[in-house]
């Protein structure tokens, strides 16, 4: 396919739910031309293969603030893109299985509480009610958010897809970035499958391949893609409101709004994008072994399908946003650790205020992609990596 | 011979019995057409379609697990079997009501938004009208039945003629193959079997070549794995669907399911088909035929038979109607050159016209695809001896291809993998001889529109959606599963798939292959989940695929 124009002020890699909130913010700023391109098809990535699990109960206040921001976005969703993202607060519940375990959820409950959210926590018998069949000793507690909750990712996508090219934006689908031209240490241009356009800024939106696209332009980052796998089961009528994640295997699941049980849990593979992202039979029977061990009356249900994705994780398991200090107009949006869905509108508006050079509300020792750079790590960190 | 005594199993309220053997289907269906579930969201009457196990028409609630099909479980004594998803009754439900009151579908990504004060009430009237059934019970079985693990030279998926022609002919060559069949089979000496087991996920551990791991599960519902360097899926083929309006009707059911075992009381029926399936059926129904549809010529076997027992033959035909509300009442036929309309009555329609490959096994494994015009349908890429792309993994038979001259044999199959692990040279594909069914399709889609046309009745899916989401210019099956749900439901995309390809190609004027297909996720069956748990320990001890 052909491009629509030979320049753009700015190019998006990345067609995802960053990517297109960050097309949305620009557009509405007015900083177009803008090209959104995307080596697939809409979804293909991450923005198409989540749990949909939307959360605001994280360790740090600055994941908080930007998360609590992204569900009132989504509370609106409706009414801002006429596409309806079935968001459901039914809470995030995260299990304790041990006391040790329920002491970390108490801290971070303090903090979630702090910063004005009506987190709770709860007794076995309390998730017991909330869990119905949980086995017997599977849980001594736990730490719920009511207002948490659970989209169904794929209108998202199709809402901002369709208001960003409403507001005048260029969405190639099926056009790989190959990499940029510099002039003078700053981005000139994008080379992509479709040839080259000139522009003064590029947004690598490219999920769990934007490390990949980063160090094709030159620059070391730390970004790691890793396979992560979830599966659907049959639907049910409705049992379980809340999402519930789990610490000792990353264990998480809910019922959506079509009544299947969808989740998952981490089992170790390769880093990397090379190897594609297949399912694992070793993924499902560990999944289904968790979840019948959890629940036991689940045995005779029936698992539907599996799939896998990638996540894009950063070492501090903070997200990278704002503009590359080693190459002026390479803006960062990346590093999402598999919750991009979950801080997109809010992060999303950071990037955008970076491409327009504004001045960002956020901790460079959290968010900046210059953190890296510097000698020594820094002491922060985002730890609450689950579900 | 003596006949063993009776099952005895409750239907609700009332006290069954069942022979020995005798799936539920076939028990429930001796007072009459068996009615047991309503479709999914607008609570449309169901029955059973497929006869095979994928379908959502024979779904039943089983000793407290929701979902089982019918079709496939053999009656066993003290079984307790419920209707799911309907109120009072399949028959007489009173949600059916839905299906009046929204003639034109729900649009479940724009609608219910507004007023938003309601959403949360939206969000529970939806969520309890989704699903099918009630979550499980607790079974509370002493011990789950332990896992069934094997290692063979050479796995064969299915026992049907081809899979135990491979077998026999590996068995000559000095080999001991293992043969998997999910119904009842019998093999010759020097093969072991695995029978009622399915396997449902198979992968390839990584490397140039590895072992296969396939996993699946057994008639107790406990896990079954097998490794073996070889895997050969002879797996068949199935009897697809066909869309036109009420396609869904109780009635409208495949020649898998008028072929098979149940005998269902299908009445006076309608076959839709001109080749050698068509006239199976018109052999086996005999005098129940009132009418053969077929979408082009009709061929002199069938013309013969026909004659014979006087019945209305319509070549060059669409079916574009079933008649009636509740049980399928008659078909509306309109010839394909414009000439007339005709309605037929009768109370079963047949469906015989399209043979499509059960490949699923192959394509999850990661085998590539091949596009065949007719019947409209990806098949395997092989070579002449059934390699696919991927080492040591095999076709033969009706999941492998058309029959024809090059289709692999099954003693071809055995002599290459007596040969050893060799990469594979895929054939030129023949040269297309027929017009395929696109243009059938493309007159479909100009047909006035009146009642739903449910495109997947699994998730009650209807064409207009596709078409709604092709005009917002969403484009490629893979794009129109996540927009629409369609191919996402219980069949794993088995009936409408096939259909929706046609479609996709005609409203957006372009190649089947351009339309693409859908990653084949796992498993290609539903798997419960107490199976797959039961091998995760084994599972976790060797090399992950």
């Amino acid at each position: 396919m052909s491009l629509g124009r030979s320049g753009y002020r700015v190019v998006i890699v990345g067609a995802g739910i960053i990517g297109l909130y960050t097309a949305h913010h620009l557009a509405r700023a007015g900083a177009g031309p803008i090209l959104v391109v995307d080596r697939g098809f809409l979804s293909t990535g991450g923005s198409g293969r989540n749990g949909g699990g939307i959360r605001q109960q994280w360790e740090t206040r600055a994941t908080i603030r930007l998360a609590r921001e992204a569900v009132e976005a989504y509370r609106r969703f409706g009414r801002d893109f006429g596409h309806n993202i079935w968001f459901r607060q039914g809470g995030y519940l995260f299990l304790a299985e041990n006391p040790a375990e329920l002491a970390r959820l108490a801290r971070v409950h303090d903090v979630v509480l702090s910063e004005g959210l009506p987190s709770r926590l709860l007794t076995a018998d309390e998730v017991a009610q909330r869990v119905d069949g949980i086995a017997e000793g599977a849980a001594v507690g736990g730490a719920y958010l009511p207002t948490d909750g659970t989209i169904y990712p794929f209108p998202a996508v199709w809402g901002l897809y369709e208001a960003v090219r409403d507001e005048g934006v260029e969405v190639a689908l099926g056009v790989e970035a190959v990499g940029v031209e510099r002039d003078a240490g700053r981005i000139r241009g994008v080379i992509t499958s479709a040839g080259t356009v000139s522009a003064t800024t590029v947004v690598n939106a490219a999920g769990g391949w934007s490390g990949d696209l980063s160090r094709r332009c030159g620059l070391d980052v730390p970004n790691v893609a890793t396979r992560h796998e979830i599966l659907a089961t049959e639907p049910m009528k409705p049992f379980l409101d809340p999402m519930v994640v789990r610490a000792s295997d990353g264990l998480y699941f809910s019922q959506t709004m079509r009544g299947e049980l969808v989740g998952g849990l981490t089992v170790p593979h390769p880093p990397g994008t090379q190897r594609g992202v297949p399912s694992s039979p070793r993924f499902v029977a560990t999944m289904a072994r968790a979840l019948v061990r959890l629940l036991p009356r689940l045995e005779g249900l029936g698992v539907l399908r599996a799939w896998a994705g990638f996540y894009d994780d950063t070492p501090d398991g903070f997200p990278v946003l704002g503009e590359d200090p080693r190459l002026p107009g390479f803006v960062h949006a990346n590093g999402f650790g598999g919750h991009g869905f979950m801080l997109a509108p809010s992060a999303s508006r950071r990037v955008a205020a970076a491409v327009l050079g504004e001045r960002l509300d956020l901790d460079p020792k959290e968010f900046s992609p210059a953190r890296f750079l510097g000698p020594r790590p820094t002491d922060r960190a985002e730890r609450l990596q689950l579900g | 011979m003596a006949s063993a005594s009776p099952r005895r199993f409750r239907f609700g309220r009332t006290a069954r019995e069942a022979r020995p053997g005798e799936t539920v289907l076939a028990a429930l269906s001796r007072d009459g057409w068996p009615s047991v579930v309503r479709s999914v969201r607008y609570h449309r009457p169901r029955g059973p379609f497929c006869g095979v196990g994928d379908c959502t028409g024979c779904l039943v609630r089983l000793n407290g697990v929701p979902n089982q099909r019918a079709c496939r479980r053999e009656v066993q004594d003290g079984d307790v079997v419920r209707t799911e998803n309907s109120w009072p009754s399949p028959r007489h439900d009173l949600f059916g009501a839905l299906d009046l009151l929204l003639p034109r579908g729900l649009d479940t990504v724009h609608g219910l938004r507004r007023p938003e004060a309601l959403r949360r009430i939206y969000q529970r009237v939806v969520r309890r009208l989704a699903g099918f059934g009630e979550p499980p019970e607790l079974v509370g079985r002493s011990s789950p039945p332990a896992a069934t693990s094997r290692t063979a030279e050479v796995l064969i998926v299915g026992a049907g003629r081809s899979g135990r022609a491979v077998a026999e002919a590996l068995v000559r060559a000095g080999r001991r193959p293992l043969v998997v069949d999910r119904s009842a089979a019998t093999l010759g000496g020097g093969a072991d079997l695995l029978d009622h087991a399915t396997v449902t996920l198979l992968a390839p551990t990584a490397g140039p070549s590895g072992t296969f791991t396939a996993v699946g599960f057994d008639a107790r519902g406990a896990g079954v794995v097998v490794r073996a360097p070889a895997v050969v899926v002879a797996t068949g083929s199935y009897d697809a669907a066909l869309l036109f309006e009420g396609c869904d009707r109780p009635g409208v059911v495949t020649a898998d399911l008028a072929l098979g075992p149940a005998e269902l009381p299908l009445g006076p029926s309608v076959i839709v088909g001109d080749g050698r399936r068509a006239e199976a059926v018109v052999a086996r129904l005999a005098d129940e035929v009132v009418g053969v549809v077929a979408f082009g010529e009709i061929g002199p076997e069938l013309v013969a038979a026909a004659a014979e027992r006087g019945i209305a033959l319509y070549p060059r035909s669409r079916v574009v109607r079933a008649l009636g509300r509740g049980h399928l009442r008659g078909v509306e036929i309109a010839r394909r050159d414009g000439g007339g309309r005709y309605r037929l009555a009768c109370s079963s329609i047949v469906l015989a016209h399209r043979r499509l490959p059960n490949a699923q096994l192959l394509f999850q494994a990661g085998a590539a695809r091949r596009w065949s015009e007719l019947p409209g349908a990806y098949y395997p890429e092989l070579d002449g001896d059934g390699r696919t792309g991927v080492v040591g993994l095999y076709a033969v038979g009706s999941a492998a291809g058309p029959a024809g001259p090059a289709a692999p044999t099954p003693a071809g199959v055995a002599a290459a993998i007596a040969a050893g692990p060799q990469p594979s040279t895929p054939a030129e594909p023949a040269a297309p001889v027929r017009v395929g069914l696109r243009p059938y399709y493309a007159e479909l889609l100009r047909e006035p529109r009146r009642g739903k046309w449910v495109l997947c009745p699994c998730e009650d899916i209807l064409l207009e959606e596709v078409e709604r989401a092709s005009r917002r210019g969403y484009r490629g099956l893979e794009v129109i599963k996540r927009y629409t749900g369609v191919g996402t439901g219980l069949c794993q995309g088995r009936y409408c798939l096939p259909e929706a390809i046609l479609v996709l190609a005609n409203l957006e004027r372009r190649e089947p292959t351009e339309v693409g297909y859908i990653t084949q996720r796992p498993p290609v069956v539903p798997t419960p989940l107490g199976a797959l748990a039961s091998v995760a320990d084994e599972l976790e001890r060797s090399p992950a695929p």
